[in-house]
């Protein structure tokens, strides 16, 4: 019985939701967060998940092309964000789950704030990506 | 308890399937088909497992180490963007499934079930009694299925499946597996019980059930995918492998931290953890795990025989139709690639001498068969100007005596080992291409031969300079050679532009490919196999950074159709039909063995240590050889010798 109730407690555990393609929490290391600020170099509004592409240094202060994933068309266009809410060039402040592989520079929007109008993304109630 | 009722439940199953008491087929059929919604009841339907978690998986040694190794960051790689779900994972994917049904019209029986998911393509059902493909047909993410009734139970055999993954998030199937579903309704509730088996990375087939219910307001949506061909991964390398080096992978066992009281061992799965009997090794049990006995099942795939028919050495050849002029010869083992058309035909490698004649008799039937296939006439008197007549091309087919097909203009080689250039100089003579003084007619120091064409490297391997014992005929040789990036070949042959593209130092110094532009086919030569390691002859110029260059130049040019599969063919080496998911998969292996081999080389370790620590054991059973010509040993040795560290 002990064998069933491992099994048990392990679907109790794993049982934050997650509805993309791909796992999230296999994809981000969960318990970290970087802040990247820089330009905004592309932004590509699409499904399964939007990317926002934004040239920001690393953690050794080196120049890199990051990509940070974001929600599906359905869940941005339901928060008020359009394809041309962002801009190329934008300078913006993003927070962010940094990937569990060394070496990759993508990571998982928490927050996106460009301090010259204010725009900001998850600060408000559901702005998470799912 | 509801895992005990299950796999009960599956075993009632077996049972019933196994025992022959039961009608082949029920009088009448119950039927599946509509809209059905999955009840979130069972564990990971909603979720997945965390990192590291393969309870209940009777994983063996190669299926833990690829699941450790293998990045979820695979998805954002180009070629997987748009993967759909793993077929052993899709019944557990939201959104529900729809289940169509096509009716034969003459007896009304169901000819096909078709199965559709939020994430998926299309999976037809055929239930019409055809056979299965052959072995070297491609795999696609939904296989290849068929339905026969047990009883009240639909059982759905799948073969020819793509690699993938048991569950989101960690556990990796290979491209052996097959799958067997059973199908049940009880009034309004469908059972599916799913029986995953794949002797590469599991010790017994991996048993799961979930329950759908039918609703008819449920609605499967399609997720529409238009990623792009950046990679997801960030940087500028669209190349770019995301994998874990052996024992890097730091987030296994995070979960655990907050689950202590859950004993480690059984998380990293195997098949003596997931009998009843293993409890009597926890807490200090007076049972050895080593010592215990479970009445595990056996396999019934046997993936070495699998392997030899998707490359049968049988001393025949077999025709594989494509797309647009293109046909795949299995010659003997060695895949070779056929041009068919109006300008008459263009073959890429010649295969082994021995088969020489085989390959002639195979092609020159299929040239009849494509161009003077006899029809009927279509085509009369004056509504038919130059054609009609007693020179009409139509009597030809009515007396049985068409034309005959346009004969053999090119042959390429995509490397010089035996099996690409072997029948060079018997079949080249059986061909013509216009070259010399007479504008047009054959010079008779060249003879009435095709062109032959390849890297001049190959030239270089198979002759001598003067004075010197050329290691092939002269006959033989290449007539054409070039040294760039790439050839084109100088005009349209059937229609389409024909680009030979070199891939330097991969298994050999004058590797090529060749890229059939309208048809979407690309010839691969030995740069991809899906039977062996890739065979590296580092003493002619091959090395394992070539390799991996090699192919992902085929995954610059090639394109999926849709949802990662399809679209550009490749034809490998040996071994089935492949598609751009196929070589991406390849190339993936490939690169994390090189990594891998590197990583433990930069810690000083010999060749024999690094044999030692099998870099390549996830893949051996899949790859690997331990007879033959070309061992895993020759092969790891050919990547440590060559892998080259930049300065």
């Amino acid at each position: 019985m002990r064998t069933f109730l491992l099994v048990i407690g392990v679907a109790l555990i794993a049982s934050t939701a997650a509805y993309a393609h791909h796992s999230y929490a296999a994809t981000y290391d969960v318990t970290k967060e970087v802040k990247l600020e820089g330009k905004l170099v592309q932004f590509v509004m699409r499904n399964p998940h939007s990317f926002v592409h934004m040239e920001a240094p690393d953690e050794h202060g080196e120049m890199k092309r990051w990509a940070v994933e974001w929600g599906g068309t359905t869940q941005l266009g339901a928060q008020g964000v359009k394809r041309e809410s962002l801009k190329v060039g934008d300078e913006i402040t993003v927070t962010a789950r940094p990937s569990r592989v060394p070496g990759e520079y993508r990571a998982l929007m928490l927050s996106l704030r460009r301090p010259l109008d204010g725009f900001t993304w998850g600060t408000r109630s559901g702005e998470a990506v799912d | 308890m509801k895992n005990v009722l299950l796999a009960v439940l599956a075993v009632i199953v077996f049972a019933g399937v196994r025992g022959s008491a039961q009608p082949a087929r029920p009088a009448i059929a119950p039927d599946i088909a509509g809209e059905w919604r999955l009840d979130n009841n069972e564990q990971d339907t909603t979720a997945q497992p965390p990192l590291g978690d393969y309870l209940g998986i009777p994983f063996n040694d190669a299926g833990r180490m690829r699941s450790d190794t293998t990045a979820e960051s695979i998805w954002g790689t180009p070629e997987y963007q748009c993967r759909p779900h793993s077929a052993p994972h899709q019944w557990r994917g939201l959104g529900g499934a729809r289940i169509l049904k096509e009716q034969d019209p003459l007896t009304r029986n169901v000819s096909v079930y078709h199965i559709q998911f939020m994430r998926s393509l299309d999976r037809p059902v055929f239930m019409d009694g055809r056979p299965h493909p052959p072995a070297y047909a491609p795999h696609t993410w939904t296989g290849f299925s068929t339905g026969e009734w047990v009883g009240n139970t639909l059982k759905i055999t799948t073969t020819h499946l793509k690699d993938g993954y048991l569950k989101r998030g960690g556990p990796q199937t290979s491209d052996m597996l097959t799958m067997t579903e059973y199908l049940t309704r009880h009034d309004e509730i469908l059972t599916i019980v799913t029986v995953t088996d794949d002797p590469i990375y599991l010790d017994e087939p991996y048993v799961e059930s979930t329950t759908y219910t039918y609703d008819t307001t449920s609605t499967v949506a399609t997720e529409t995918c238009n990623a792009s061909s950046f990679a997801e991964n960030g940087g500028t390398d669209r190349h770019w492998v995301p994998h874990f080096l052996p024992g890097q992978n730091t987030a296994l066992g995070e979960w655990l931290k907050t689950s202590e009281w859950i004993p480690v061992e059984p998380t990293r799965g195997g098949v003596k953890t997931i009998y009843p009997e293993y409890r009597a090794t926890l807490n200090g049990g007076a049972v050895k795990v080593a010592d215990l006995k479970v009445p595990s099942s056996k396999s019934a795939n046997d993936v070495a025989k699998r392997l030899a028919e998707s490359s049968p050495r049988d001393g025949e050849v077999h025709i594989l139709p494509l797309q647009g002029n293109i046909y795949m010869a299995v010659a003997n083992g060695t895949n070779l690639t056929v041009s068919i058309g109006a300008d008459g035909i263009l073959l890429v490698d010649t295969g082994d001498a021995k088969m020489s004649d085989k390959i002639l008799a195979s092609v020159g039937q299929l040239a009849s068969a494509v161009l003077a296939n006899p029809t009927a006439n279509q085509c009369f008197g004056a509504n038919c100007p130059g054609k009609w007549g007693w020179s009409s091309p139509y009597i030809g087919a009515v007396i049985s005596a068409p034309a005959p097909a346009r004969p053999l203009r090119y042959i390429i080689n995509t490397s010089a080992a035996p099996e690409r250039v072997g029948g060079n100089e018997r079949i080249a003579t059986t061909g013509f291409f216009p070259r010399g003084s007479q504008f047009g007619g054959a010079v008779e120091n060249v003879g009435p031969r095709a062109s032959v064409i390849a890297h001049e490297e190959v030239l270089n391997r198979m002759s001598a300079p003067a004075g010197k014992a050329s290691p092939m005929p002269t006959a033989s040789w290449p007539t054409d050679t070039y040294f760039d990036e790439f050839h084109k070949l100088p005009e349209y042959v059937n229609g389409e532009a024909v680009i030979v593209y070199h891939a330097p130092n991969a298994t050999t110094d004058g590797d090529s490919f060749v890229f059939f532009r309208h048809s979407e086919v690309i010839a691969a030569g030995n740069l991809f196999s899906t039977v062996s390691y890739p065979v590296i002859e580092v003493d002619k110029g091959g090395t394992i950074d070539g390799v991996i260059g090699g192919l992902n130049k085929i995954l610059d040019i090639a394109v999926a159709e849709y949802r990662a599969q399809g679209g550009t063919w490749i034809v490998p080496g040996r071994g089935r039909l492949s598609d751009t998911a196929d070589v991406a998969a390849y190339r993936n292996m490939v690169t994390m063995i090189r990594d891998r081999v590197k990583d433990l080389k930069r810690k000083g370790m010999t060749l024999a240590q690094v044999k030692a620590a099998k870099p390549t054991m996830d893949f051996d059973g899949r790859y690997g050889s331990t007879t033959g010509a070309w061992t895993t040993d020759m092969f790891v040795e050919a990547v440590y010798s060559s892998i080259q560290e930049k300065k």
